[in-house]
């Protein structure tokens, strides 16, 4: 699916996070918002979730060709990943993976059984099989993200969000992780927007990087173009090399 | 062993930490703050007890084989049974809006909610003789369509609300401002609604609180004295609550009856204290 | 569609039920004591509060509450320093024991409070010995009154001496101050707002306290009158403006305290930097 984001600013008090940003998101690209902290990143992102609203105006957020600006964050259903997981500590894994099917309405809910496939399917694939009856308060940071992964995907979102997805890990598993990112996106093609204060995990996974900078973005491109041809000096700087 | 302890025998005082104070201080704040709550607390809790078993478990029991007494549970009961709902339902939403959202006035709201704390309970009572007392400001309509609510269940139900409305907002606020949205902002983006939220993921967070935030409530309306008073015209089994009717036994000098009706009241006292400490354990764990 | 401005629901269904509540239970009848005691007028008022009676009742209400609030000042700083900074055996149980007047209700605290310093009580008896009356005195209703206050004062402090970290402590050693010196200098200077704090609060709550009060103050006229009680005897002679004028006074007292309370929270909050 892909997301146009147009004109869109958002002010806290008299703070600007974001000025009139303008992104197109192509379908099933893996995109990176790369930015220091307070550059806005999060906050576009949890703009295009509807967990926050733009300032109202001429600003629009489109999926797919369809007007979502003022659509809740339950009828977007972007999946999305928090940065400290917001697992549901009260929920077993199996509990927190099925709770998006459990909650959709009757008529399009999947049967008990099915329910249980699925999450039985998810966990295979997060390599966290035999974990289902655990509570989050029993798993390491590692296997809490993957848990947060599993189930933003189990309602087979059409956009997936994360938020700093690796930020509270520590450099082995963040390795690991990434390339358990990369590869699933590979085989999903889901188009995926993800939140990184770091260039090298914005370089290594995404198709293209967008660094923003005090709620303006500075610019966009492949790794390599941003690498070869940095637009202006904060992107140079940024990002640690030269301009040309 | 003893060449462990013998290592250094003419250096005795162990060196202190910084942040730490000397035996004899430490000796001294405890044994003040024990002896200032066991004079206060202790004691008039063990005076309760000590005269209601005066006359042992018989003269205890017997106290309650009286009608106006059974009738005045009855009715603490059914104030209770009233106010405590409509106070939890209050205090949920009260805390909902509070801690979920920010909006003009919202420390204007939160300190009115908390204004009932601090008004006499013997205003608390007055205002509903105000509103619709013989002399009210409804008083005289109310008279004609012959509804009575002062010195009846309604205005003792209503003075009740009045001092009892703060418990449940009071515990649930900033419980729920600490924990943060987060797990109800997941709820929204796995395509959850509103009640799907507020059911599956909000009320397991809050249970706790709620419940001790229910239990103080019900405690707090089961031993209302000040506002009750000024309403329910002490009318005997017709309007005396158990507080009241403890006001009449003591002032009777039935001292064995009233403390035995008392010591229930204390328990319940006794339990919702026992279970704040377990409910802010289970907090604390989670 | 208008925007949707916040992100979780229920904002309009939760504020207007919260609003609705508040007004209709809380507002619109406190209104009414405004209403009714201007309603004889000005003069009317004023002779109210001018009656020696009234007077000496106002004055008993607020000198016992703060009184009241001094001891609980004291006892309360030294009460919330042991439960936060100590452990000792039984700690558990006197920090859930400082919410007792919160749970117990007050007549019930009256009539125990009373049997003990009755001149045939424990205690009474032992201060009649050395002359001293406690029940049915002013000294009787200041102990009832420092009873209902006292949690105020410690569930203030507690969360603020926990946070007061230690290294401003550990600095001031390192410094060469003494112990003695570290806390005089140190570490009340920062508890002293939200001591205030709470003892502003204990007030709040001691100058409107009626259940535990009435049974041990004996209720004398221009003795030991206090003001609550004195409203519930205008109210039974039908004397309604008059009752609601007292009331009037009371609560304007209570706004007052609430907020210098909140005042003294903030300076605490510059003082010791907690959020």
């Amino acid at each position: 699916m892909s997301i146009h984001i147009h004109n869109i600013s958002k002010t806290f008090g008299s703070f600007h996070a974001l000025k009139n940003v303008d992104l197109e998101v192509n379908t099933g690209e893996l995109v990176a918002l790369l930015g220091p902290s307070g550059s806005g990143k999060t906050t576009l992102l949890r703009i295009i979730a509807g967990l926050e609203f733009a300032d109202p105006g001429e600003g629009s957020i489109q999926f797919h060709g369809k007007e979502v600006t003022n659509h809740s964050a339950y009828e977007r259903k972007a999946g999305f990943v928090f940065q400290n997981y917001a697992l549901f500590n009260h929920m077993t894994v199996a509990e927190n993976i099925a709770f998006g099917l459990k909650v959709m309405p009757r008529a399009t809910r999947p049967e008990r059984e099915d329910i249980d496939k699925t999450v039985a399917e998810l966990l295979r694939r997060i390599a966290l099989e035999g974990y289902g009856d655990r509570y989050p308060s029993q798993l390491s940071g590692g296997q809490k993200q993957r848990v947060a992964l599993a189930r933003a995907l189990a309602v087979e979102p059409q956009v997936l969000l994360l938020d700093e997805p690796f930020g509270a890990l520590d450099a082995k598993v963040r390795k690991t992780l990434r390339k358990w990112l990369r590869q699933f996106h590979d085989e999903t093609k889901v188009t995926t927007l993800f939140v990184t204060h770091d260039q090298d995990e914005a370089f290594e996974l995404a198709d293209r990087v967008v660094v923003l900078h005090e709620g303006d973005i500075q610019q966009v491109g492949s790794p390599q173009q941003l690498r070869e041809n940095p637009k202006n000096e904060f992107v140079a700087d940024f990002l640690d090399c030269v301009m040309i | 062993m003893p060449a462990i302890i013998d290592l250094a025998p003419t250096h005795t005082a162990r060196p202190r930490k910084a942040t730490s104070d000397s035996l004899p201080a430490r000796i001294l704040i405890i044994g003040t703050a024990v002896g200032f709550m066991g004079l206060m607390f202790v004691l008039p809790l063990i005076i309760i007890f000590q005269e209601a078993f005066r006359k042992g478990w018989e003269g205890f029991a017997e106290a309650f084989d009286d009608r106006a007494t059974t009738h005045a549970i009855w009715l603490t009961l059914k104030v209770a049974a009233i106010t405590v709902p409509l106070n939890t339902l209050f205090g949920l939403a009260a805390a909902w809006c509070l801690s979920r959202f920010r909006f003009r006035g919202r420390r204007l709201l939160s300190s009115l909610i908390e204004l009932p704390l601090w008004v006499s309970p013997v205003i608390a009572g007055m205002v509903y003789v105000l509103l619709f007392g013989a002399q009210g400001l409804f008083g005289p309509s109310l008279k004609e369509h012959g509804i009575k609510i002062i010195f009846a269940l309604p205005g003792i139900v209503l003075s009740t609300i009045f001092v009892t409305f703060t418990f449940v907002a009071r515990v649930l606020a900033p419980q729920m401002e600490a924990q943060g949205q987060a797990e109800e902002e997941a709820a929204m983006t796995l395509g959850a609604n509103g009640w799907q939220m507020f059911w599956r993921v909000t009320l397991p967070k809050i249970k706790w609180g709620l419940l001790y935030g229910i239990i103080l409530c019900n405690a707090r309306s089961m031993g209302e004295f000040g506002a009750v008073s000024v309403v329910s015209g002490h009318i005997r089994n017709k309007t005396n609550t158990v507080p009241l009717h403890i006001e009449v036994l003591y002032n009777e000098y039935q001292f064995v009856p009233a403390f035995a009706v008392a010591s229930v009241l204390a328990l319940l006292a006794l339990v919702t204290l026992i279970l704040k400490t377990l409910t802010t354990t289970q907090r604390g764990a989670a | 569609m208008a925007s949707p401005r916040h992100v979780l629901p229920g904002f309009r269904l939760s504020l207007g039920f919260t609003i609705t509540y508040l007004s209709l239970l809380v507002l619109f009848p406190l209104s009414m004591l405004l209403w009714k005691a201007t309603s004889g007028g000005w003069d009317h008022m004023i002779s109210t509060l001018t009656q020696a009676r009234v007077l000496a009742s106002l004055k008993l209400s607020f000198g016992a509450s703060f009184a009241a609030a001094l001891v609980n000042a004291v006892f309360g700083l030294i009460t919330a320093w042991a439960l936060e900074r100590y452990t000792f055996p039984g700690r558990r149980l006197l920090d859930a024991m400082v919410d007792l007047p919160f749970a117990l209700p007050t007549a019930v605290a009256g009539i125990a409070l009373v049997t003990l310093y009755a001149p045939n009580g424990w205690i009474g008896a032992w201060l009649a010995k050395h002359d001293i009356k406690a029940a049915y005195a002013p000294l009787g209703i200041t102990i009832a009154l420092a009873f209902v206050g006292f949690p105020f004062v410690v569930r203030t402090l507690q969360p603020v001496i926990a946070d007061l970290s230690m290294d401003v402590e550990e600095a001031a050693a390192c410094l060469g101050a003494n112990r003695w010196q570290t806390l005089t200098r140190v570490v009340f200077p920062a508890l002293l707002p939200s001591t205030l704090a709470g003892t502003t609060l204990a007030f709040g709550r001691a100058v409107g306290e009626y259940g535990s009060v009435v049974f041990i103050s004996g209720n004398l006229p221009f003795k030991t009158e206090i003001a609550p009680l004195l409203i519930t005897m205008r109210l039974e002679e039908y004397d309604y403006s008059g009752a609601a004028t007292i009331g009037v006074v009371m609560l304007a007292a209570s706004f007052l305290i609430l907020l210098a309370s909140n005042l003294l929270t903030q300076w605490s909050r510059k003082r010791t930097g907690r959020a």
